[in-house]
């Protein structure tokens, strides 16, 4: 019988690739846009986002005004731009904290363990058990409002997520034999927890920020749409979409318009932190 | 399909490759995985491939069922009885498997649907004579027929899940569920490597039996010369997805004719005698695409001329059966001969060193028990054990999985509290590290440390090779400055560059790795280093550098050694004393030598006979104890 070679399988040799997919660039470009902002509000907002002009009052969609305006006559797509600014800090702020306080706590719970990892992890599950939103409502009702309180309390409650997952991962690396060995060296527990461990739950770390990042956003704009959040008359997404509500008949843009950006900037940090995570732990491979 | 008569070697083989070649798509272009491997089989007979990690052993077993993960694809021709089976599509390629073609995998944990009871793994698929599903009375029935020709006597077995059986039973279970179809050519693809050696032995020995009984051809892929030897008919040498040898196993054992070869014979440490030093391969087995144009183990040859790396030499018959892939096969055939016959030459045993006045380590009464006092689950892992370990001295500690050696040498290292009895270090009472002060504490760091086992998660993926290296070198002394030349002088101590200093883990081969962490436990400068299993994980090439460079460094340094392993072979090579372990107890100890050649306890007898041997006769023979499981 003469050798006939015979190509198998018809399927394609290409894979996907680690390239960004397209939705992934469209999440990058969309952050991109609210960062800009974000940064240069002032510059880019055709006009004063805080000019009224109250004779004037309501305007639909025009060449001046592309969303309109409200009904004190303040251009809309300023404030929509300006209003990046809100949108990002806070929730930055609240991924950042909670990762820091979540790294902490829970890195120390899960490599210390014995009863300092019970006491840790009842007080988690204590916190854990509680609605954010609803605790937020009732607290900022007694404390009297304010966006930093609004903050703090939401990165309070965000915590006890991060500190699980930290405690979770450091139980996974705690039983690897590099940990072993750098007991046996005398390397001192702080040393191993956070010059050791750490470095190997970075990606994990920072692909939960982008979540925290997202549900903070939302979080946020929930509680300046019911008054609890930013001030009246800032530009907060949330509190536009709140205040322009009356306005859905006459102006719809001034409604959809911050609840669209809202919607599309949490996507797109959702999207960016599957795809950071899938990257940073590939990175961690082949580094 | 050819006539059941043709039964003999002339015959049409059952199953014939040709130039198979598999590549895997990556995000950089194409990956090769093997290329160019053509195998026979003919019905009844037992193939062996055998080959490192890395060789495509295991994605050729994957090829020729049609079981490639997906990105990797296969080229070539491979024939079953007459059909392409490259060709096959869907419903052919499953009737091909199972049915024909059965295949066993390496790993009994992960082998078995834990939700499926065991007997249904075997009846899945089985239908009754007129095509309809059997019965449920006739299904058990036949379940617990299959069991007990695998040696499972006990038809419980067949209302069992995965889960409540050992890693011997379950691969029992794996084995009826191969064979359940009655296929005419087993694949089993490392059937043994994850089972302690009396359970392999028994394993392997049922595959034989049953191989025999039913004239079913078999491929046994393996990592383990001594396995494939006594096991196979023939035998092909994989290396770095190329074919380098193939001949009668016999033969090839006695005389091979390509330099891997006879390296790969030399480096295997023999379970028989003691050598002065294995004699290793150097370098790691490389990546089929870096060495495509050339002969692929020439980069390790010490024999490579200017001919070997002008193209891939072709795979050439040598007129008696074999075939080598050695341009200078010829000319080297007396050396070869000659270095074969230099090996099997034994050498004496070396001498037991005088006992020391007082011994570095000393364990009295040992015991360990997992789980606290109030826990109903509470599992005893050591049971009043005695050793020493004298200043200088290599002392071997033996047991299969689950005899408590592990715990042992993480109790000396204080990574476990000893639940009873007593550790002396150096005059230090190690029994608890928690209770000491900082200063003992860190004296018995300085004075044992330890190498483990696996070497892939053995060092930090997220921090550099230098990093690693630095802290135990400032643990000795935090006074030294320099710690960049102190890190270049343990790296080139341990065979390596010191420019790996600047690479992170991912970047080092498993050898690499794992000397490495011998170069760690070494920074402290200590008196006695604890060995788990440190190359069990590794190939056989690198296994022999390894352990040539712990010798070197017991010997240069005069660091006491703890050798914790399953191995016989390598106690044999690198240990004076010995301690066999079973299920937490010691059974047996005395002279390495002595205790493996006449060994008095019934169960260090069951473990000398059981580890694997180049001849048949192993397999045959009888353990000394029934074996737990058998």
């Amino acid at each position: 019988m003469s050798a006939t070679a015979v190509t198998a399988s018809g399927r394609p040799a290409r894979r996907a690739r680690r390239r960004p997919s397209p939705l992934v660039l469209a999440a990058a470009v969309v952050m991109g846009l609210v960062l800009c902002c974000a940064l240069l509000g002032e510059v880019l907002a055709p006009h004063d986002p805080d000019a009224q002009q109250l004779l004037v009052g309501l305007q639909t969609p025009s060449f001046a005004h592309p969303l309109g305006t409200d009904d004190s006559g303040r251009d809309m797509l300023s404030r929509l731009i300006v209003g990046a600014r809100a949108a990002v800090v806070g929730p930055a702020l609240i991924a950042l904290g909670s990762g820091l306080v979540g790294t902490l706590v829970g890195v120390s719970a899960g490599y210390l363990g014995g009863w300092r990892d019970a006491v840790i992890m009842r007080a988690v599950d204590l916190l854990y058990a509680l609605p954010p939103l609803l605790v937020a409502i009732v607290l900022i009702g007694v404390l009297g409002g304010g966006y930093t309180v609004a903050i703090a309390i939401l990165m309070l409650l965000s915590a006890p997520a991060d500190t699980r997952i930290m405690r979770g991962a450091t139980l996974e690396q705690r039983a690897r034999p590099y940990v072993d060995a750098a007991r046996t060296v005398g390397v001192p527990p702080r040393r191993i927890m956070f010059r050791h461990i750490w470095p190997n739950l970075l990606p994990l770390l920072a692909a939960n920020a982008f979540l925290t990042f997202a549900y903070s956003l939302v979080a946020l704009s929930a509680l300046s749409f019911l008054g609890l959040g930013a001030d009246p008359g800032a530009p907060d997404w949330g509190r536009m979409l709140s205040d322009n509500l009356p306005l859905l008949q006459d102006n719809p843009a001034a409604v959809l318009a911050p609840g669209i950006a809202l919607v599309l900037t949490a996507m797109a940090m959702n999207l960016l932190g599957d795809w950071a995570y899938e990257r940073l732990a590939d990175r961690g491979r082949a580094r | 399909m050819t006539g059941a008569a043709a039964n003999g070697r002339a015959a049409e083989p059952l199953l014939r490759v040709r130039d198979l070649r598999i590549v895997a798509g990556t995000a950089s272009g194409e990956r090769t995985i093997a290329s160019a491997v053509d195998l026979d089989l003919v019905r009844g007979e037992t193939l062996g491939i055998v080959g490192e990690s890395g060789s495509g052993k295991s994605m050729t077993a994957r090829a020729i069922v049609g079981l490639l993960p997906s990105g990797v694809r296969a080229s070539g021709e491979i024939r079953y009885g007459g059909r392409d089976v490259l060709g096959l599509r869907g419903r052919e390629l499953q009737r091909l498997r199972g049915a024909e073609i059965g295949l066993l995998f390496q790993d009994p944990f992960t082998m078995l649907n834990p939700l499926m009871r065991c007997g249904e793994h075997i009846v899945e698929l089985l239908r009754g004579a007129d095509g309809a599903r059997l019965g449920r009375r006739e299904r058990r029935a036949e379940a617990v027929r299959r069991l007990a020709e695998v040696g499972i006597d006990d038809p419980a077995v067949a209302d069992a899940y995965p889960f409540q059986l050992s890693g011997g039973m379950r691969q029992r279970v794996g084995i009826a569920a191969a064979l359940a179809r009655d296929p005419q050519v087993l694949i089993a693809d490392e059937p043994s490597t994850a089972l302690d050696v009396t359970t392999q032995k028994a394993i392997l020995a049922r595959l034989k039996a049953l191989q025999a009984e039913r004239g079913m051809a078999l491929i046994l892929i393996t990592h383990d010369l001594r396995v494939a030897f006594s096991m196979c008919d023939r035998v092909e040498v994989l290396y770095a997805g190329r074919v380098l040898e193939r001949g009668a196993a016999e033969q090839l054992e006695r005389r091979p004719r390509h330099p891997y070869t006879l390296g790969l014979l030399l480096s295997e440490p023999p379970g028989d005698r003691r050598v002065a030093q294995l004699p290793a391969i150097g370098g790691s087995v490389p990546a089929p695409d870096d060495v495509a144009d050339r002969c692929p183990f020439a980069p390790r040859c010490e024999w490579v001329q200017a001919e070997c790396t002008a193209g891939p030499p072709p795979l050439v018959p040598l007129g008696d059966g074999a075939s080598s892939a050695c341009v200078r096969v010829h000319e080297l055939a007396d050396e070869i001969a000659r270095r074969r016959a230099l090996a099997v030459a034994p050498r004496p045993e070396q001498p037991v060193a005088p006992p020391a006045a007082a011994p570095l380590v000393a364990v009295r009464a040992l015991s360990k028990v997992f789980g606290d006092d109030g826990e109903a689950r509470r599992v005893p892992a050591l049971d009043g054990v005695s050793l020493h370990v004298d200043a200088g001295e290599s002392v071997g500690l033996v047991g299969e999985s689950g005899s408590g050696k592990t715990t042992l040498g993480r109790c000396l290292l204080g990574l476990e509290r000893p639940s009873g009895g007593a550790i002396e270090i150096d005059g230090v009472d190690a029994s608890d590290y928690a209770a000491l002060s900082a200063r003992d504490r860190g004296r018995l760091r300085r004075t044992i440390q330890m190498v483990f086992q696996d070497p892939y998660s053995t060092l930090n993926p997220a921090r550099t090779i230098g990093a690693t290296l630095a802290e135990p070198v400032l643990a000795r002394d935090a006074r030294v400055r320099d710690v960049r030349t102190a890190v270049g002088e343990l790296l080139e101590r341990v065979g390596l560059p010191a420019a790996y200093a600047a690479r992170k883990p991912i970047a080092l081969s498993g050898g690499e790795r794992q000397r490495v962490a011998i170069a760690r436990a070494l920074a402290v400068e200590p008196r006695m280093i604890v060995c788990d299993e440190a190359v069990s994980a590794l190939d056989v090439s690198v296994q022999a550098q390894i352990l040539n460079l712990l010798e070197e460094i017991r010997r240069d340094a005069g660091i006491a050694c703890l050798f914790i392993t399953h191995d016989l072979a390598v106690v044999r090579q690198v240990t004076e004393r010995v301690y066999v372990l079973c299920k937490g107890e010691l059974v047996e100890e005395g002279p390495t030598g002595a205790v493996l050649d006449q060994p008095s306890h019934p169960y260090t007898r069951a473990l000398v006979a059981s580890t694997p041997r180049t001849d048949r006769a192993w397999l045959d023979a009888p353990a000394a104890v029934p074996a737990a499981e058998a």
